[in-house]
């Protein structure tokens, strides 16, 4: 009668029926809209379409915050303002709701130009960080495993030191600490236009390092599942540790590690608005920005929180697709924390 | 300020000590009340998502995907602004603003309970089907059965999920920076923002880096303990 | 007036028919065994004596009483069941496994639930086992542990589900001794088993189920030296076989 235990702190969980119908359309309208945003002002596809011949229809010159609202902000604000002032018998718990959500419908329409360029920002620190993370993480788990007493105790004290220390305090040290952010925009290839200003490099390098750390542990953890008798078998058919280590380890271990993997994605996601404290202008800080401009603080954050939770879910059910695509048949069942 | 500018970064960090000893007094509060909130609504909300029905447990999971979806900056910075918490004014000596503790906390907490409710709903799943069948077969009640045999075997097997969230809470209580809240990486940020003393970032770092470090470390070996201690003799779980 | 009387009973899960038309009754002291192919009903047929599963249609008598007008916990308490997998209470001891029924069904105080788990506990042969975790126990002790669980709540009927089929060889005896000592203490049992000895020296009764259907039912030598039907006998020869 109960499900199969599913005992991972995944963000999301299984979702069916007619939620996840609900999930998906929402998930489709809202990155139909990043992307669109995306494109509308990349420099690159911009170009492109320059030199066909259509030089306007992009509009990659323009600054975040000189781009148009796709939504009538003003037409909501109007509706807003309207309902206020002419309520008449209107009973005041159902105009000051409706007045409330016009309200946010204009600020959102208002700031959706920003906020696009915010969440953009946002899967991009997640997705490199991510990515080159990775190449920290399967030496770190695998010298942790097979490598010397010394070489392992390192990697030990590496990924401990990183999960026992806050991210905020490392972003922190990163980024007003180290002279890391003066040192690179001392680059020239900093002054190219498109390249993410040092905040956002020096974001990415916590990051790297921060999750290369998580990813380690899961990785760790699903290379020791792999049953000892296949490294065994591996030599026994004349490779050596290494490349027994590397063919027949890592592609099974591999993907055990898929779904914890898949769970530190997620959990990057969110934790990449920490970012905005490094004055990193993702999702996060967009909406903080707008705050002190408009001082609707509750609203604008109201707002960035659904924004979140769209990338979130999708990405969870992204991420619960992919799982089941690489399982092999008897290799790699879910393990995982956090 | 003659002689202080005098010292170097090092000893500047600890001639302060005791500042950062106030901080982390209200870091350990926060954690301790987040826990402890999240533990007391996780519990329940574990057992509805699994022993519910209906609107509760649709409104329990619903619930619990916003809180588990969403970033922690985000959820305590809406409660700060968003709930009319009274202006309960500062708690002396430790210098902790009551309203910015109580949004943290109920930020924190209320995300904590969300995560320990799927550690517990997954821990009450593991328990195999035989030992509820077992129970009413000698003629408990649902209600008893759950009580006596199910629930503690469930909190046993979600010690290891607890303990983690533990370090998960105690590691984002530093996000109350967010609101202000004085504790110990907000006074750090204080300290190296004093005059002439941004040299001493580096610095002040690394030593509440380390004060969080030696607190996840020691809780973390007290809890494995804590676990050998009651573990079921002779179970593997 | 019978113990238990079973009418009628059918069950099905969606299309499938798993328990039709069975009725056969068993009298006070009665041993009743029931044999049959796997996927034939019989731990359905047990667990509808104890409400574990619902029947569809057909009645079921405890004592002349309908077992659906009885409060289901007072029916359980007074059926109690023995499972195939022990299903001990993995965090508790051996004597608490006993004494928590005692305590929170049948309120007793604490002193006399011990007095009276200690007392099951020897009469299954496992007196200097109370302290052990089920996990710490063999598994032919945890199925006896089991059974003083069962017996303790003072039930008039007991179920045996395949007690002895998870075991290793060299465990079974221990607990089939168990058994036979309660059949002729007088203990009223339904039990479903594949141990043809058990059945020749204490069964009443034995009844042959397949496909949900009461195919013959008699006395052990009759049933076991002249099978009315080529079904039981074929039965009966491919189980002497495996044995
Ligand atoms: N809860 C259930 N839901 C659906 N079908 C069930 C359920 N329980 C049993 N069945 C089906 O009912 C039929 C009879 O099952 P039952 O467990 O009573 O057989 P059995 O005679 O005890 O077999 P075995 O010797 O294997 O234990 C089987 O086909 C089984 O698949
Ligand atoms: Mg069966």
């Amino acid at each position: 009668m109960t499900e199969a235990a599913e005992t991972r702190g995944s963000a999301v969980g299984r979702v069916g029926g007619r939620k996840r119908q609900v999930f998906l359309a929402v998930g489709g309208l809202f990155w139909t809209w990043l992307l669109a945003r995306w494109a509308y002002h990349n420099t690159l596809l911009d170009g492109l379409l320059t030199a066909v011949g259509l030089p306007d229809v992009l509009r990659s010159d323009l600054g975040v915050s000189q781009r148009e609202p796709w939504l009538p902000a003003d037409w909501f604000a109007g509706v807003a303002a309207n309902l206020a002032t002419d309520a008449g018998g209107v009973s005041v718990l159902v105009v000051d709701p409706l007045v409330w959500l016009f309200e946010l419908a204009a600020l959102a329409a208002e700031s959706e130009p920003a906020l696009a360029a915010g969440a953009f920002l946002t899967v991009y620190l997640t997705v490199l960080s991510m990515f080159f993370g990775l190449f920290i993480a399967v030496p770190a788990a695998v010298t942790r495993i097979y490598g010397g007493p010394i070489s392992s105790r390192i990697s030990l004290a590496y990924t401990e030191l990183i999960r026992g220390t806050p991210l905020l305090a490392q972003l922190f040290f990163f980024y007003f600490g180290l002279p890391l952010a003066g040192f690179i925009s001392g680059f020239r290839v900093m002054e190219v236009s498109g390249m993410p200003r040092a905040a956002a490099v020096v974001a990415i390098v916590a990051f790297t390092i921060n999750s290369s750390a998580y990813q380690a542990e899961y990785i760790r953890a699903a290379l020791q599942s792999v049953d000892p008798g296949q490294l065994t078998a591996a030599r026994s058919v004349g490779l050596s540790r290494l490349q027994g280590i590397r063919h027949v380890v890592l592609p099974q271990g591999l993907r055990y590690a898929i779904p914890g993997w898949t769970n530190e994605f997620v959990y990057l996601l969110k934790y990449s608005s920490l970012a905005a404290f490094i004055t990193v202008p993702e999702l996060f800080r967009r909406a903080r920005n707008i705050g002190s401009d408009t001082f609707q603080f509750t609203d604008i954050y109201l707002i960035v929180g659904l924004l979140y939770l769209a990338l979130v879910i999708t990405t969870a059910m992204l991420m619960n697709r992919l799982e089941r695509r690489v399982t092999i048949p008897g290799v790699g069942m879910p393990a995982g924390r956090d | 300020m003659e002689p202080v500018a005098l010292l170097s970064d090092w000893q500047f960090v600890v001639s302060n000590w005791r500042f950062l000893l106030l901080g982390t007094v209200v870091t350990i509060l926060l954690t301790l009340s987040s826990l402890s909130l999240g533990f007391l609504l996780g519990f329940p909300a574990g057992a509805i998502e699994v022993y519910g029905d209906g609107w509760l447990k649709s409104a329990v999971n619903t619930v619990g995907v916003i809180l588990r979806g969403t970033p922690i900056v985000v959820l305590i910075v809406l409660f700060f602004f968003a709930l009319p918490i009274p202006r309960l004014g500062t708690v002396p000596v430790i210098d902790m603003q009551m309203n910015a503790f109580i949004a943290a906390t109920l930020a924190l907490g209320l995300r904590s309970a969300a995560y320990q409710g799927q550690v517990f709903r997954g821990s009450i799943q593991s328990i195999a089907s035989g030992q509820m069948e077992a129970a009413r077969s000698i003629g408990m009640t649902k209600l008893q059965a759950v009580r006596h045999v199910i629930f503690p075997q469930a909190v046993r097997r979600s010690l290891p999920g607890f303990q983690n969230e533990f370090t998960i809470v105690l590691k984002d209580t530093s996000v109350a920076f967010a609101i202000g809240l004085a504790e110990l990486l907000t006074r750090a940020e204080r300290l190296y923002l004093q005059p002439g003393r941004d040299t001493a970032v580096i610095e002040v770092i690394i030593v509440i880096s380390a004060i969080y470090f030696i607190l996840t470390f020691t809780t973390n070996r007290a809890l494995d303990r804590l676990q050998q201690r009651y573990a079921i003799p002779g179970g593997n779980e | 007036m019978s113990l238990l009387r079973i009418e009628n009973v059918d069950k099905s899960y969606g299309d499938e028919d798993v328990l039709h038309d069975v009725s056969f009754a068993m009298e006070t002291q009665d041993v009743e065994v029931i044999v049959g192919p796997s996927g034939s009903g019989k731990s359905t047929l047990l667990r509808c004596v104890n409400r574990l599963t619902e029947i569809d249609s057909g009645a079921i008598y405890l004592n002349d009483e309908e077992i659906h007008s009885l409060d289901e916990n007072e029916l359980r308490r007074r059926v109690g069941m023995v499972f195939q997998d022990f299903s001990l209470f993995a965090h508790l001891t051996a004597r608490g496994n006993i004494t928590l029924g005692l305590r929170e069904v049948l309120e007793l105080p604490k002193e006399e639930a011990v007095a009276k788990a200690d007392d099951y506990l020897d009469r299954v042969g496992l007196a200097d086992q109370g302290d052990s975790y089920p996990a710490e126990l063999s598994g032919g002790q945890q199925q006896r542990v089991g059974i003083a669980r069962a017996l303790a709540m003072d039930p008039d009927l007991l179920l045996f589900d395949e007690p002895t089929s998870a075991l290793d060889p060299e465990l079974i005896g221990d607990v089939l001794r168990v058994m036979n000592d309660l059949a002729e203490e007088g203990m009223t049992m339904l039990c479903v088993t594949h141990e043809m000895g058990f059945a020749r020296s204490a069964a009443s009764t034995v009844t042959f189920l397949d496909e949900g259907r009461i195919v013959e039912r008699g006395p052990p030598e009759q049933l076991f030296e002249n099978p009315e039907h080529d079904r039981t006998n074929a039965f009966l020869g491919e189980l002497s076989g495996l044995h």
